[in-house]
């Protein structure tokens, strides 16, 4: 696809998103705010969590053709909710692929997600959580309770965005989580979404965005490993995955 | 103890525990950039040397300066100089 039809599929998908977005959020606010006058802060919480997963689901709709996403589940899970998803991170996108998944969760989101201001008011009052504004322990606390709570907790262990399909470290926070709350960690992959957009650009470039869970791994499983072989067996597993997806499987 | 030793120690820490296998473990190695620890894992890094070498790092303030594997090396020295 040469430039100018690029710069045109960017034109197109900023000005729907502009539209959408502000349609879309005031009335979401709006349809929140009043409905939290009957419900008490726990489902209040959970309509946030869905009123992000309403709008990121129109977001992810409007570059189509030209950028499609595809789910594929190849879990067979049937160990149920609250599990902790760990995902590789390529792109911006990957937060909005993140916020449809089907089930009731908040991510593990970097400090400036929090200081855009519509997706930050949302992501603040979904609990959200950051783990470089809050001290380990109270971190630890809160995403334990929300399991308890039957809310997923949906981390990027890579910390940023590799911008590249190469795959960087992990950090350990959500394995130290998972050995502590003995939840099920599903892994994850997302493939293609490098260049939608790529990291330091708003460019989007057409293409498929494939995002594939993967079977739990279960506390019966894990039960005696060390945060470090349960982090590196978790990445491996992913960039696995990963290298299938590429080759086209 | 000389500087092989702590060398070697160190390096069997780094496998064992982080499970990094050894020709990742050169003295410039960035212990998190390119061996992949985060700041939790220092906590338990600090554990496993207390451990393996007898003494009481918990404390020191040179431990916020490591950075690399060699300067893991000098720090573990210096203490058993001072006779920690």
């Amino acid at each position: 696809m040469n430039y100018l039809k690029i710069y045109s599929l960017n034109l197109y998908s900023y000005v729907l998103f502009a539209i959408y977005s502000a349609v879309c959020i005031p009335l979401l606010v709006l349809f929140v705010a009043f409905m939290s006058i009957f419900l008490g802060r726990r489902r209040t919480m959970k309509l946030y969590r869905r009123a992000i997963a309403w709008w990121s689901r129109g977001i992810l709709l409007l570059p189509f053709p030209f950028v499609k996403v595809r789910y594929e589940n190849n879990s067979g899970d049937t160990t149920g909710e609250p599990y902790i998803f760990v995902c590789n991170h390529r792109s911006f996108s990957d937060g909005f692929l993140m916020a449809v998944l089907p089930v009731e969760g908040v991510q593990v989101v970097n400090i400036w997600p929090f200081r855009i201001p519509v997706i930050g008011f949302f992501a603040r009052k979904s609990g959200y959580l950051n783990i470089r504004m809050m001290q380990t322990e109270e971190f630890f606390d809160k995403a334990a309770e929300l399991l308890r709570d039957n809310v997923s907790i949906i981390f990027f262990p890579e910390g940023t965005r590799s911008g590249s399909r190469k795959m960087g470290n992990f950090h350990s926070s959500a394995f130290r989580l998972a050995l502590k709350s003995q939840a099920p960690i599903v892994p994850l992959c997302i493939s293609g979404s490098e260049n939608i957009p790529p990291k330091g650009s708003l460019l989007l470039r057409p293409g498929t965005i494939r995002i594939r869970r993967l079977r739990a791994i279960t506390w019966s499983e894990y039960n005696g490993w060390s945060v470090v072989t349960l982090k590196n067996r978790v990445r491996e597993i992913i960039g696995n995955e990963l290298a299938l997806m590429e080759q086209g499987a | 103890m000389n500087e092989q030793e702590i060398i070697d120690i160190t390096n069997r820490v780094f496998e064992e525990s982080f499970e990094i296998e050894k020709d990742r473990l050169k003295p410039d190695a960035h212990i998190f950039t390119d061996l992949g620890l985060d700041s939790l894992d220092v906590v338990d890094l600090v554990a496993a040397l207390q451990k393996s070498f007898g003494v009481n790092i918990r404390n020191e303030e040179k431990v916020r300066n490591i950075r690399t594997l060699k300067d893991i090396y000098d720090f573990i020295s210096a203490i058993k100089k001072e006779g920690h």
